[in-house]
């Protein structure tokens, strides 16, 4: 699978340690980790990569508390790089976020980080640099117990363990997919059969779910966002640890080094037993399955039932397009259960009722919080029924709507099913964490975003518009954190291990991610007693650099001797998300060039539609708009434009036409500039209002990309100029459609689509 | 064990000129084991193997294996078997997802003894799914010791349980499944074994539980097999007051059912999961007794 290239990518489970005796502690753990390009080879293309010391993922550092830490980077890559230890203690100018506690280390320069290793646990490192992380710069960090540590569990401790790091692959540049998801581009859905078009619903029988969505203003509904070529485990699709025999227990400790994507966990010799998440013990819990949020770490346990039968750790991502195992023993293999599909309409309908018209979400009084609930119990046939049922009439009839714990249970999978899934309210620290006696300080976060402009945000803010939030050291600072968006969110912090309150009062686990569905509220609690710039962010990669995050800062701390320039640091650290994205298309038809090209950012959007035809009678046309969107969900866009159009029909500009406003239209020689507004209504319909500086007005009806079947497209649009178009396309390829249109001043077109 | 290790390492791999195959490039035949029993198995199993122009395969029920011609450029025996293996059949390769098997129709559910003998040896104590042939075998251990009835009626006691549980899930096919068990499992019962109060008790409302568990075995139909697991469940109670098992058995209630007039059911857990209305209704209901 894996190309003999520039560098070789191996695999990186060879360390496995059987019992801790030879390891002293308290001594200097030196690293060297040589940062290169390479070429991959996952899918039968050759794909440009990362690699650290040779290979996918970076190596597994192992560390015992009381060790120092000294990694040295060797940055041999063209371009800048900063390595973040996700999840552990240390001095800020260590914690490897660049522009915020570190300049980025620069190509063919090395870098020390040195830190005191001062807990154990599973825990993961990564590239915080741009979008590194999405090919190849993630890898376990792992730190064990002293051998006479007091919470040292005899029968958890002492197993054989195994790191585990899941991940994705795309051939896509990272950078392109991130354009991508910025331009609402469904090609994506296409990739994963999630496309949902009027044609899938009528057939499956959700037409009226169909327009309801539309009518929300909702596009398709899907659980991730990116369409992924590969799912990983430790570099590979599929391995196998034949070493173990029937009757070992293995200590599996998992790490999701996925950029965006959460993984289901199941094994199929038996129960799976929960023992640490994200680096801290809980008390031992037994699950048939799991789901691990992009960048959690959970410690597991697995026992090989029979010598002569290999068993599959199968994770699934959760969109379930594919899956990645690795098998532990050897002999006739013994097949988890695989998961099936989701059925997304179910899902559509569920969003339908979550959704209010303004867009904000309604949790019907359910109270939801710590996974319990997971609506989209709604999508998976494991546990609500392979399809759809006929409804048992006499239940139907019946009114269950008004209680709420009625519905709680229609979403709560280990009422509904044998399957026991972990949630959060099951992890209960063996050691009571209460915090020490302190003032508190609670926040308020309220997760927002919208899908169609992919914009993510905290109470409707991006990074770059929202200021630090001042703590002070001692203090304790509670935040309660609720997701009305539509995506679910892993929320992290740097530098600090939070209370998670669950229910398990003093022995409430301790965690850095935590993982918020969308309508659930979280409260979480952590003690500030480390001074420096600490990210607190979404972990699913693009929501990051879309601007989803906050810095916390400590009052009247020591300047960071890493940041020189505090100004420029910060300007740079906003840059991520102010970056403006281009898409540009244009339809090459027989009746002349229709297209238009857009760049954009979070608020601000510049856009140039033209229709250019071939001969004076077409007519020329183009128009520019410059707007900001206000609001959340960002359905609202004032804007100022120049429109230039010059038609010239039998030889002569028609002057004489009038629009239905009964003014002269302007629209066979304009040359204006204009205020308008555009709105987005109900089915997605884009409404433009626009009044130009020769007293013009001209209202406008337009939608676009009205998905037919999985890859057909129509498009319609009306104004009060009396021009008219409809159109459909089918999409061949990312970039190419094929399309047909008819416009009332060009007439009929065939041709190709061209996008970037 | 041995004998599947045998089986596995006497396979041959035969190469013979298959017939049917023309469309099939590279061709390349091989003989597998794969586990079926019926003509049912057959359908399903060629059905895995196939892929038009790629993979076929032909299934032989005489002695379980099957011929597999497939395309050596575009896939691989192994792949296949995985497939097959998907779709409920062990075979030498791979062995089916439990959830897979247990989806199988009832005249495909082939014998599995010889894995799961093989998967039962080294399963510690918390590490098996808790399948219901587990579970009995090690009660009946545990409660020889303790007394001999217990262990004559368990087999009726988890036959009803499972009748419950596939009820809760809306799955006709299991649940006829689990009342055939039932029926067997009470003609099955060593009368001369119960005590005089035992026994008068059993006479009681034997008839009942084998009736109703007949008509639950008949159909698919949930509505159907609801109305007569009521009237099971009625019997079952009288019965389980007096001839306890080891463990508590929860009596409960759901009120709505039948329009109101209520439904009973019992259960070994404590957690209310209502058998009527399955998924649409799960927790409506509340215990009305614990017998221990």
């Amino acid at each position: 699978m894996i190309d003999n290239c520039r560098t070789k990518v191996v695999l990186c489970i060879s360390v496995l340690f059987i019992g801790l005796d030879f390891i002293s502690a308290q001594q200097v753990v030196r690293y060297d980790l040589y940062i290169r390009d390479t070429v991959v080879n996952f899918t039968g293309k050759e794909k440009r990569a990362i690699s650290v010391n040779g290979q996918i993922p970076m190596p597994t550092l192992n560390f015992t508390e009381g060790d120092t830490a000294e990694i040295y980077v060797h940055n041999e890559l063209n371009e800048k790089t900063a390595l973040h230890w996700h999840g552990l203690f240390l001095p800020n100018k260590e914690d490897g976020v660049p522009y915020l506690t570190q300049m980025p280390i620069e190509a063919h320069t090395t870098y020390l980080y040195r830190f005191p290793i001062i807990q154990s646990g599973t825990h993961w490192y990564h590239s915080h640099y741009e979008l590194q992380e999405q090919i190849g710069m993630y890898g376990s960090f792992i730190m064990r117990k002293r051998k006479h540590d007091p919470t040292f569990r005899k029968g958890i401790d002492d197993l054989p363990t195994v790191p585990i790091v899941l991940s994705e692959w795309t051939n896509y540049k990272p950078e392109n997919v991130h354009r991508m998801l910025h331009n609402a581009s469904d090609w994506f859905a296409i990739r994963k059969g999630t496309t949902q078009s009027y044609g899938e619903a009528i057939k499956q029988g959700y037409l009226k779910t169909k327009l309801n969505n539309e009518w929300k203003r909702m596009t398709a509904m899907d659980v991730s966002d990116v369409y992924y070529d590969k799912f990983l485990i430790n570099g590979r699709n599929e391995s196998q640890l034949s070493q173990f025999k029937g009757g070992d227990k293995v200590r599996l400790r998992v790490s999701n080094g996925g950029a965006s994507s959460y993984f289901w966990l199941q094994y199929s010799g038996g129960k799976i037993t929960v023992v640490a998440n994200d680096g801290n013990d809980v008390e031992p819990v037994e699950v048939d399955r799991l789901i691990i949020a992009v960048s959690e770490t959970y410690d597991i346990l697995v026992t090989i039932p029979n010598d002569s039968i290999a068993y599959e750790f199968l994770a699934t991502p959760e969109d379930r397009t594919k899956f990645t195992s690795i098998w532990l023993g050897s002999g006739v293999k013994k097949l988890a259960n695989p998961m099936p599909k989701l059925k997304y309409f179910e899902g559509m309908k569920m969003m339908n009722g979550m959704m209010r018209m303004n867009g904000d979400l309604d949790d019907m009084g359910m109270h939801m919080s710590l996974n319990r609930m997971d609506m989209n119990v709604v999508m998976y046939p494991e546990i609500t029924g392979a399809s759809k049922k006929k409804k048992d009439k006499g239940m139907a009839d019946m009114d269950m709507g008004n209680s709420p714990s009625a519905q709680e249970d229609q979403y709560n999978a280990n009422a509904l099913s044998d399957i026991v899934t972990l949630n959060y309210s099951m992890l209960r620290s063996p050691t009571p964490t209460k915090l020490p006696q302190a003032p508190v300080k609670t926040l308020y976060f309220t997760l927002t975003g919208n899908m169609n402009r992919y914009v993510w945000s905290i109470d409707n803010k991006v990074v770059s518009e929202a200021d630090k939030i001042l703590i002070h050291k001692g203090e304790n600072v509670r935040i309660v954190i609720y997701n009305n968006s539509m995506m679910r969110h892993p929320m992290h912090l740097h530098g600090h291990d939070f209370r998670l309150l669950n229910g398990q009062g003093d022995h409430a686990p301790l965690k850095n991610i935590v993982d918020i569905m969308p309508m659930e509220t979280d409260t979480l609690e952590f003690n500030a007693n480390v001074y420096g710039d600490w990210f607190f962010h979404c972990h699913i990669l693009y929501h990051m650099m879309a601007g989803m995050g906050r810095v916390f800062t400590y009052e009247d701390q020591p300047a960071n001797p890493e940041i020189k320039n505090p100004k420029y640091a910060q300007r740079k650290l906003f840059s991520d998300d102010r970056k403006f994205h281009f898409m540009a298309e244009n339809d090459f038809a027989t009746n002349g060039n229709d297209g238009m090209a857009m760049y954009s950012n979070t608020r601000w959007q510049l856009s140039s539609e033209w229709r250019l035809g071939y001969h004076d009678m077409h007519g020329y046309e183009i128009e520019n708009h410059v707007g900001r969107y206000i609001g959340k969900m960002q359905w609202f866009m004032p804007f100022i434009g120049y429109d230039y159009r010059y038609r010239m029909q039998d030889g002569e500009i028609n002057f004489q036409a009038k629009n239905i406003f009964g003014q002269t239209d302007t629209k066979d020689n304009r040359q204006a500039l204009s205020v308008g507004i555009q709105y987005t209504l109900p089915m997605l319909v884009k409404l433009e209002t626009e009044v130009f500086t020769n007293g013009t007005v001209l209202i406008q009806l337009k939608r676009d990309d009205i998905p037919i079947t999985k890859r057909i497209r129509a498009h319609l649009m009306i104004n009060t100029d009396k021009e008219y178009m409809v159109g459909a396309q089918y999409v061949l390829n990312r970039f190419i459609a094929f399309r047909v249109h008819y416009d009332s001043d060009m007439g009929f077109g065939v041709g190709l689509n061209l996008n970037y | 064990m041995k004998t599947l290790i045998g089986l596995i390492a006497t396979i041959p791999s035969l190469l013979i000129v298959a017939p049917g195959n023309g469309q099939i490039k590279n061709a390349k035949t091989i003989t597998v084991n794969v586990y079926g029993n019926c003509g049912t198995c057959k359908r399903n199993i060629e059905t895995a193997a196939n892929t038009k122009k790629v993979s076929a395969a032909e299934w032989n029920e005489n002695n379980s294996t099957a011929v597999l011609i497939y395309d050596s450029t575009k896939t691989t025996a192994d792949a296949i078997l995985k497939k097959i293996a998907l779709a409920g059949y062990d075979n030498q390769s791979y062995l089916a997802p439990d959830v897979a098997y247990s989806k199988l129709d009832l005249c495909c559910q082939y014998e599995r003894k010889k894995i799961s003998k093989l998967t039962a040896q080294h399963s510690g104590e918390a590490n098996m799914k808790p399948d219901m042939t587990a579970m009995s075998s090690q009660d009946i251990n545990k409660q020889a010791a303790q007394t001999k009835n217990e262990n004559i009626l368990s087999a009726v006691y988890l036959a009803y349980f499972g009748i419950k549980d596939a009820l809760i899930k809306g799955e006709g096919n299991a649940a006829s499944a689990k009342a055939k068990e039932l029926f067997k499992a009470v003609d099955a019962v060593p009368m001369d074994k119960l005590s005089a109060s035992q026994h008068t008790i059993w006479m009681k409302h034997m008839k009942d539980i084998s009736y109703n568990a007949e008509h639950i075995k008949s159909t698919t139909e949930t509505e159907h097999q609801r109305e007569h697991f009521t009237k099971l469940s009625i019997a079952m109670y009288e019965v389980m007051k007096i001839i306890k098992a080891d463990y508590p058995i929860y009596y409960d209630h759901c009120p709505m059912y039948n329009s109101g007039k209520g439904g009973d059911w019992l259960s070994k857990e404590s957690d209310i999961k209502n058998p009527y209305y399955g998924s649409q209704m799960l927790s409506c209901g509340s215990t009305k007794e614990v017998i221990k």
